[in-house]
């Protein structure tokens, strides 16, 4: 299952400024696992269901949208 | 309309009241209470946003420790910034989920706040494309810096109301090298109450959001902080 951006309204670009979680780690449904920033805003991205995180799609530092896929998540 | 509690904590340290909003944030999420906005001022103190470094604070530490400016590094959005005695803060911790879920339109409502109170001293505030917080052609009057979790918003907005600027000399502010600081006395060349910006921070805010606002009682305030620490 992929963890997506959700839509955050009139945003457009957002920048990945922490990834909170790295491959092979486990995760419960509702755990943060990435920081996205847009307007000197910080939003939460949550684990949309229990797993283990496979692997990130985009970098820290590096510009995504909502709606896109930031990382694969294994059911676990 | 839905009642949103409004505290006033007056002057605090930096650490308390972020215990505070972290405490409320996380009773909001489990709707342990209402929306709430704090409304207060800081003892002097440099934050470091998502999006800054420490290389934006131009001063050694030792010279900002002597001085008793606290430095912390927290979770709202933005670079770097400081906040003293003289600026009014308002962190509002609300659901989104019970208006509208854009975090851009809700940016945008707080910058809305700051110009409506500086237009109740008549100083004209405007928004610059790109660059978010209101601003005078004299330098940046007020800043914005938010954390969202489960559209539960934390940090807020920080007005400069009779700030003293020597505090932005140590810093970047927003990273961006050369702006000004500027406040509302600087631009109407006499000294502002406190308590002015205050009451006009509550219809602003009120206005703003479309909300009733109900101040909260000391004891309350005080039951708050408690449980902050504990927690």
């Amino acid at each position: 299952m992929d963890i997506v951006v959700p839509d955050l309204g009139e945003v457009g670009e957002v920048q990945i400024v922490r990834w909170l979680v790295s491959p092979g780690d486990a995760v419960a449904v509702g755990d943060p696992v990435a920081e996205v920033e847009a307007d000197k805003a910080v939003f939460v991205v949550e684990a949309p269901s229990a797993g283990v995180l496979e692997r990130t799609l985009i970098a820290q530092g590096q510009p995504t949208r909502p709606g896109e896929a930031i990382a694969r998540l294994r059911s676990g | 309309m839905n009642p949103v509690f409004y505290a006033d904590l007056g002057r605090i340290k930096y650490r308390p009241a972020l215990a505070l909003q972290h405490h409320l944030h996380l009773l909001r999420r489990e709707g342990g209470v209402t929306d709430v906005v704090l409304s207060l001022e800081h003892e002097p103190v440099i934050t470091i946003g998502r999006g800054g470094s420490e290389t934006s604070i131009l001063a050694p530490h030792e010279e900002l420790t002597q001085l008793g400016v606290e430095i912390a590094s927290i979770e709202r959005g933005g670079d770097v910034t400081y906040h003293g005695p003289g600026q009014l803060v308002l962190y509002p911790i609300l659901d989104l989920r019970r208006r509208e879920k854009d975090v851009h339109r809700y940016v945008a409502d707080l910058e809305e706040i700051m110009i409506r109170i500086a237009r109740s001293f008549v100083v004209e505030a405007t928004r610059r494309a790109g660059l978010p917080g209101i601003w005078h052609e004299r330098g940046k009057l007020g800043a914005v810096g938010i954390h969202v979790r489960n559209w539960v918003t934390m940090h807020g907005l920080a007005l400069n109301v009779g700030l003293d600027p020597d505090g932005f000399q140590w810093i970047v502010p927003c990273g961006i090298a050369g702006a000004k600081a500027v406040s509302i006395s600087d631009i109407i060349g006499h000294p502002v109450s406190m308590g002015g910006a205050r009451e006009a921070a509550l219809s602003a805010v009120s206005d703003v959001l479309g909300e009733e606002l109900i101040p909260v009682g000391e004891e309350v305030i005080a039951a708050w902080k408690r449980e902050s620490l504990i927690g």
